[in-house]
């Protein structure tokens, strides 16, 4: 008897202990960053969202929002995708296909380099994006929402 | 051979003029309003039996080339106007076109903090079901071939666009985005193959359609990861027959409705659709009795990512031109085969993307039926065979 809850204590542990490495250092969110021209306003994950698949085309303010990124198979997009919006790359890349190649929409601006993000969002007045690391630039401002 | 040079000559024009504009569109010459895209496919197919895009049986055919070139220019913040080109080559049934695909001004009415409300107005894609609006853009479908019982591709003229205007509302909420298109307009193109699929290969006048309606509610939670969408059309198409012929100008009634729902997670997805559409024949005289049909199609497809770059998808796909005749009794009547009137198909394809702007495409169907064969393909309804194999591959770009 003694032993039977022994092993199920072990067994326990051992689930425990692959979740929480399964679960727990994966989530290497990056962050979002803005312009500092974009507005502060309580945000929601559903308007991040919303920005980053092109539909939510306005600041509450009223001017037009410009998104950049990095391509599909970069390690920050695919962080960003996945622990940021809380969706996968090839969803996103399905709603831009989609609207760029029925005419309902564009995508966002494809940039190459974390520095090339860096002079885009500090240069682009209502912009936003995302970077690994975070910003040193007084022009740019970590995006914040619930 | 002077027809198959400048096809030729055309076909390399459109591509250089593609990579012209690519480089471009890369280097960042133009104006940020101004956005532009293309893609680039080339099929090949070979059968067993019958032919799909030109003669594919007993060969290969290089039968589906297409060049699509877009551009988006926003001069004001809630004005856009849009185009793509589209030159296509797909067998006998198109042969080697340079069409206006879309071409439309898109005006934001209203824009809220959890939607939009806007109009738009020209050539406008129409949207039906999962795939239609890109059903041209081999990047947004998993295997070549889209399933023939919904996105028939002979009677696609009535699919691809139409001139008129279209409300569309977006409305996100905290439990999913809801998207609503309401458009009016003419489907364009030639109406030839739809005439034989309605009437048979020996008519011989002309269908034009009609303004007709197409409807489209959608649901997608979790940023894409369940879609549900329903889609209405209707469409009606009249005949202006020949001096000689012996039918008279009746009409044709089409009215499909299709429910579509689709899973996207991060390895798998699966899909189905179930399209269920009303045929209504009149006035065309005594020789073809005024005639009701429903047509049955649906399919389910299961796609799994086994690398990143790396897609298998299996497909089952079933349509019955007529669901209180599946076995095509009324076919026979007429003096063509009955496997005319059905079509179940097997699917299984491979997706390699080799980077963002390539993909590699192989697709092996196991076919029951003839009922989406083209008729220019397949002239001789006599010689088509019920069961049959079909194998495809396809190259095809971005940017």
């Amino acid at each position: 008897m003694p032993g039977y809850v022994y092993d199920k204590l072990l067994v326990n542990c051992l689930l425990a202990g692959i979740i929480a490495t399964v679960y727990s250092p994966v989530a290497d969110a990056v962050n979002i960053i803005v312009n500092q021209t974009v507005p502060v306003a309580p945000y929601s994950l559903v308007d991040t969202r919303a920005i980053f698949t092109m539909q939510q085309r306005f600041w509450p303010d009223g001017e037009p929002i410009k998104v950049f990124v990095f391509p599909d198979n970069n390690t920050a997009h695919k962080d960003f995708a996945k622990n940021n919006l809380n969706m996968f790359p090839h969803q996103l890349r399905r709603v831009w296909d989609r609207m760029v190649f029925s005419g309902t929409g564009s995508a966002p601006v494809q940039l190459d380099s974390e520095q090339e993000m860096i002079d885009k969002i500090a240069d682009t007045p209502y912009s936003i994006g995302y970077l690994s690391g975070r910003p040193k630039n007084e022009k740019i401002r970590v995006f914040e929402y619930r | 051979m002077k027809k198959y040079v400048y096809l030729s000559t055309g076909k390399e024009l459109a591509g250089a003029i593609l990579f012209g504009l690519c480089s471009i569109a890369q280097a960042g010459f133009l104006p940020e309003e101004i956005q532009v895209h293309g893609f680039l496919t080339q099929g090949f197919f070979h059968s067993s039996d019958n032919n799909v895009y030109g003669q594919s049986d007993d060969g290969i055919s290089p039968g589906l080339t297409e060049i699509g070139l877009n551009a988006a220019y926003q001069p004001f913040n809630r004005l856009r106007f849009a185009a793509q080109g589209l030159y296509r080559r797909g067998g006998a049934v198109d042969d080697s076109s340079v069409r206006l695909d879309y071409g439309l001004a898109d005006l934001t009415l209203w824009t809220y903090k959890s939607g939009q409300i806007g109009i738009r107005g020209g050539r406008i894609k129409i949207p039906f079901g999962l795939y239609n609006e890109t059903r041209d853009v081999p990047f947004t479908h998993p295997t070549i071939l889209l399933p023939q019982g919904i996105y028939f591709d002979r009677s696609r003229s009535l699919l691809r666009s139409a001139d008129g205007g279209s409300l569309y509302i977006d409305q996100r909420t905290d439990y999913g985005n809801f998207t609503f298109k309401f458009n009016v307009g003419s489907p364009l193109g030639n109406h030839q193959e739809i005439r034989s699929s309605i009437l048979g290969p020996n008519a011989q006048g002309e269908f034009d359609a009609e303004p007709g309606i197409a409807t489209q509610l959608s649901y997608e939670i979790n940023g894409g990861e369940y879609i549900f969408a329903v889609s209405y059309m209707d469409l009606q198409l009249d005949y202006q027959p020949l001096a000689a012929e012996p039918l008279s100008s009746g009409k044709a009634h089409i009215q499909p409705l299709l429910f579509s729902a689709q899973y996207n997670g991060e390895k798998f997805t699966l899909t189905a659709e179930y399209d269920y559409r009303w045929n209504e024949l009149s006035h065309f005289g005594p020789l073809l009795q005024d005639f009701n049909s429903i047509t049955e199609s649906w399919y389910i497809q299961g796609g799994y990512q086994f690398l990143t770059q790396l897609q298998a998808t299996v497909r089952y796909d079933v349509l019955y031109n007529n669901k209180d005749d599946k076995t095509g009794k009324r076919a026979a009547a007429f003096g063509l085969p009955n496997h005319i009137a059905y079509a179940t198909d097997w699917t299984f394809g491979l997706r390699y993307d080799i980077n963002s702007s390539w993909m590699l495409r192989a697709d092996y169907h196991r076919i029951h039926g003839t009922a989406w064969l083209s008729q220019e393909d397949n002239p001789d309804r006599q010689l088509t065979v019920q069961d049959w194999d079909l194998y495809g591959l396809q190259l095809s770009f971005k940017f």
